[in-house]
């Protein structure tokens, strides 16, 4: 299939029906921001301290809010945000002139993926990329939505608003922005599926590299805090006033989160052909609806275990295959519940002894990126051979949802084959992703 | 993959025989006066849009039911339904773990998203409406047809502008193709609160003084902004002829690209790299000859930076070749909202008088863009049919279809 290819055809799809049929796709680099600071290393150190970014926020005044706490991103260091760069040639992109556009999950879409980029040793060449070999697949839920406050609030004031602000609420806005900064021509694809949106473009992003869609792909996610999400999902009384302690007794809710997490994601031997090392391979995706309520989780987990199963068909294992799981686990009563649900069905008895992490208890829920975060520590912990513990250790786990939850202190597994991240949102859409550690020889 | 059924709610009212009427005739629905009463308008500003009548979606989101839903979801559901009735099938054809589930929408729920931040910014963030939350969500009428149908296959939401709608299509299909689901309910919704059609307008989008959508023609000035949704079931041909579903039309391929040089909110100039992307699209559908292609159902919608890049992507695909009849059915059902998805199928699907009308809102040609939409004269049986958008902020979708 010609590099630069822009599209599918259904016959080229259908030889893409299982993982094992298309083409490898390894993860060649890795960038995040998150309520631990602006990078990956930030976010590695603080979940592997077992510590939490969730606490008292300053983005907004919540003493009106029900709950007072989350994962605020701290302020990044000078100079360190790729916002208006120029592009290859010396002109001024797009970017540059629109950067008052430019939201805040627009910028921490920029960073993640410069830093995923420079990791992969991309970073210069990717503005060089052929035509249409170079494509974008992220999530997100409110994109630009505190911006788009501001200047709601302006309106409901009786003032007009600068238009700037509600031009960047665009939940397309951070995919699109990364795009700019490259000058990618190929595809580029937001999903907006509530909290598996990172997770299902990530997905998206393998379907399209197996098909020969694209040559190299940023996937990834971005969302910010606001207050819409923020009020909404108190509204709904599914926030906990403490940080949120998944598989624990006394849970009582999520914590929001704010950031970025971007992959770079290529074929296999594209990878080595350069002499660069895999950080892991992205063996399979699969989704599935619940079809059973808007916000409640079907309780049985069976629409889960639909879309882990699907993942693990696709990336041709078996659930023993799998050494850990990287938990959506929101602290809620019924998601956590739903999901232990769901790893019971795949993993059988295993369930109860297979190690689990929940990075959602360091950096929040991240909301359409939390997919994206997620299989970012996924891959991490796959690279690096360990676990990050969950805070919270004192609380007990309870008795209905039994996870092996990792706690204290990091769990050494150098020798993880493969391990599963999951996704349950809003709707009853879920989606699961599957990583192999990487193997191979190292350049 | 093919096309079996098509879903239709907008100010053309229920069902696909409305639009194609309207259609057949070259005149929009009568568009309706937007609630200005919140102050969000300019004065002098855009005050219409083709909006579908509530009261007509009644028969297929009982009150009942609507109760539970925002506007986004009413319409989904209520296309979802009439898909199904389209092509004469029991419910239970979309119960289970077949069928996926992808939309589209451009904004998202915006009315809802207006109520619950009134709440949390002007009343008190414990004020806050759980049910507003749920259904302000972007993802809120693909979960709520997946409930109402029982789909269990992937239910995803896709946010890219107006290049949304074909996006979806392809997203669909490409389930379906590679085996990942049987079928898939894939299009588009959208509402037009009165917030954000004066958003619009005041971002110089809407069409002004006359509120006419003028596609490709010189005096354009805006587009028409409309609500509604489009649902379409896709199935493999085997499937469809299985169980006795008669295709609409046949989906040879689907295709997107990026222009960077467009700003988050504008057209960009990138016409000759977006020209090349067609190209290979069409390459790989298949097509040899690009004269295959007879006819074009461009998404331009009145917008003079829109149509005119739309124009030279078309012309730079085309090179020396003289393009087919370029329809543009925007002209009818404005912009956004899925009308535009449907009337592209439609005219795939031979239905009649569809292509046999004058293009609405077209007098006079722009010598700049070069193309002018079909005049109406009868067209020959359909070899392949190219939709195409283009979106603000430099997504482009495209779908190429084919006769059943």
């Amino acid at each position: 299939m010609p590099m630069g290819a822009t599209a599918a055809t259904p016959a080229e799809l259908a030889g893409a029906k299982s993982g094992r049929a298309g083409r490898r796709v390894a993860v060649s680099g890795a960038g995040a921001v998150s309520g631990f600071g602006w990078g990956v290393e930030p976010l590695w150190q603080g979940l592997c301290a077992g510590a939490t970014a969730i606490r008292p926020f300053s983005r907004f005044d919540h003493r009106s809010h029900r709950t007072h706490v989350a994962a605020e991103v701290p302020p990044p260091p000078q100079g360190s945000v790729p916002v208006a760069g120029r592009s290859a040639g010396g002109r001024r992109s797009a970017s540059d002139r629109s950067g008052r556009q430019l939201s805040l999950a627009d910028r921490f879409a920029l960073a993640a993926a410069g830093e995923a980029a420079a990791a992969a040793g991309l970073d210069a060449a990717l503005p060089g990329l052929p035509e249409g070999a170079g494509g974008v697949f992220f999530g997100s839920s409110t994109g630009g939505m505190w911006e788009g406050e501001g200047f709601v609030a302006e309106l409901f004031g009786g003032r007009r608003g600068a238009l700037h602000a509600i031009a960047s609420q665009q939940v397309n806005g951070p995919g699109d922005a990364v795009a700019r900064r490259y000058g990618f021509t190929g595809p580029v694809e937001t999903v907006s599926s509530a909290c598996a949106s990172g997770a299902l473009a990530i997905g998206a992003a393998l379907a399209a590299l197996r098909a020969g869609e694209v040559e190299v792909a940023l996937a990834g996610g971005a969302d910010s805090l606001c207050q819409l999400t923020y009020g909404g999902f108190n509204s709904l009384r599914a926030v906990d006033e403490e940080p949120c302690r998944p598989f624990r007794a006394g849970r009582a809710g999520m914590s929001i989160g704010e950031g970025a997490a971007v992959l770079v994601l290529e074929p296999l031997e594209r990878v080595l052909a350069r002499g660069a090392r895999p950080l892991a391979e992205l063996a399979g995706a699969g989704s599935a609806c619940d079809a059973f309520h808007m916000t409640a989780p079907e309780p049985e987990g069976a629409g889960a275990a639909a879309a882990i199963a699907a993942a693990l068909e696709d990336a041709g294992i078996e659930p023993a295959d799998v050494d850990f799981v990287n938990a959506h686990a929101t602290g809620t009563q019924l998601n956590d519940d739903a999901e232990w649900r769901a790893l019971e069905r795949i993993f059988g008895e295993r369930a109860r002894r297979l190690p689990v992490t929940a990075t959602k208890a360091g950096v929040g829920h991240l909301l359409g990126c939390s997919g994206a975060i997620e299989a970012l520590v996924t891959v991490l912990s796959l690279a690096r051979g360990e676990l990050h513990p969950v805070p919270a250790a004192a609380d007990a786990i309870d008795g209905s949802c039994p996870a092996a939850l990792v706690t204290g202190r990091p769990l050494a597994l150098p020798a993880a084959r493969a391990a599963l991240s999951t996704s349950l949102a809003f709707g009853g859409s879920n989606a699961a992703l599957i990583f192999r550690r990487w193997t191979g020889p190292s350049p | 993959m093919v096309i079996t059924a098509l879903g239709t709610a907008g100010a053309h009212g229920c069902g696909r025989a409305g639009l194609a009427r309207a259609l057949a005739a070259g005149m929009p629905p009568p568009a309706t006066e937007v609630d200005r009463s919140g102050g969000f308008h300019r004065a002098g500003g855009a005050g219409r849009a083709l909006l579908t009548p509530i009261a007509a979606l009644v028969p297929w989101v009982p009150p009942a039911e609507a109760r539970r839903m925002g506007p986004p979801s009413r319409l989904a559901v209520a296309a979802a339904r009439m898909a199904l009735a389209d092509c004469g099938s029991n419910p239970a054809l979309l119960a289970g773990p077949g069928t996926a589930v992808v939309l589209s929408t451009a904004f998202g729920p915006t009315s809802f998203s207006e109520a619950l931040l009134r709440q949390i910014l002007l009343d008190s963030p414990e004020a806050a409406s759980p049910y507003l939350f749920t259904e302000s969500v972007a993802n809120a009428p693909a979960a709520q047809i997946a409930i109402a149908c029982g789909a269990r296959g992937a239910n995803v939401t896709l946010c890219q502008r107006e290049a949304g709608p074909l996006l979806a299509v392809g997203r669909g299909a490409a389930e379906v193709a590679a085996g990942r689901a049987e079928r898939a309910l894939v299009g588009a919704v959208d509402e037009m609160s009165p917030l954000l059609h004066a958003m619009l307008d005041r971002f110089g989008a809407l069409a002004r003084p006359r509120e006419i959508a003028r596609p490709f023609d010189r005096r354009r000035a805006g587009v028409v902004a409309a609500d509604g949704a489009t649902v379409l079931l896709l199935e493999t041909a085997a499937a469809a002829a299985r169980d006795g579903r008669q295709p609409l039309a046949r989906v040879r391929g689907w295709g997107s690209a990026f222009d960077p040089s467009a700003p988050p909110t504008g057209w960009g100039r990138g016409s000759e790299a977006l020209g090349r992307a067609l190209r290979r699209l069409l390459a790989r559908c298949g097509v040899q000859d690009i004269q295959e292609i007879d006819r074009i159902a461009s998404g331009a919608s009145g917008s003079r930076a829109g149509d005119r890049l739309e124009a030279q992507v078309l012309r730079a695909a085309w090179g020396a070749a003289a393009l087919p009849p370029v329809l543009a059915p925007k002209g009818v059902t404005g912009e956004y909202g899925g009308g535009f998805l449907a009337a592209a199928v439609l005219a795939a699907a031979g239905v009649d008088g569809v292509a046999a009308a004058p293009t609405a809102g077209f007098d006079a040609p722009d010598p700049e863009l070069g193309v002018s939409p079909h005049d109406g004269t009868p067209l020959p049986p359909l070899r392949a049919l190219l939709a195409s958008s283009l979106a603000a902020g430099g997504a482009a979708a495209w779908l190429v279809l084919g006769p059943p």
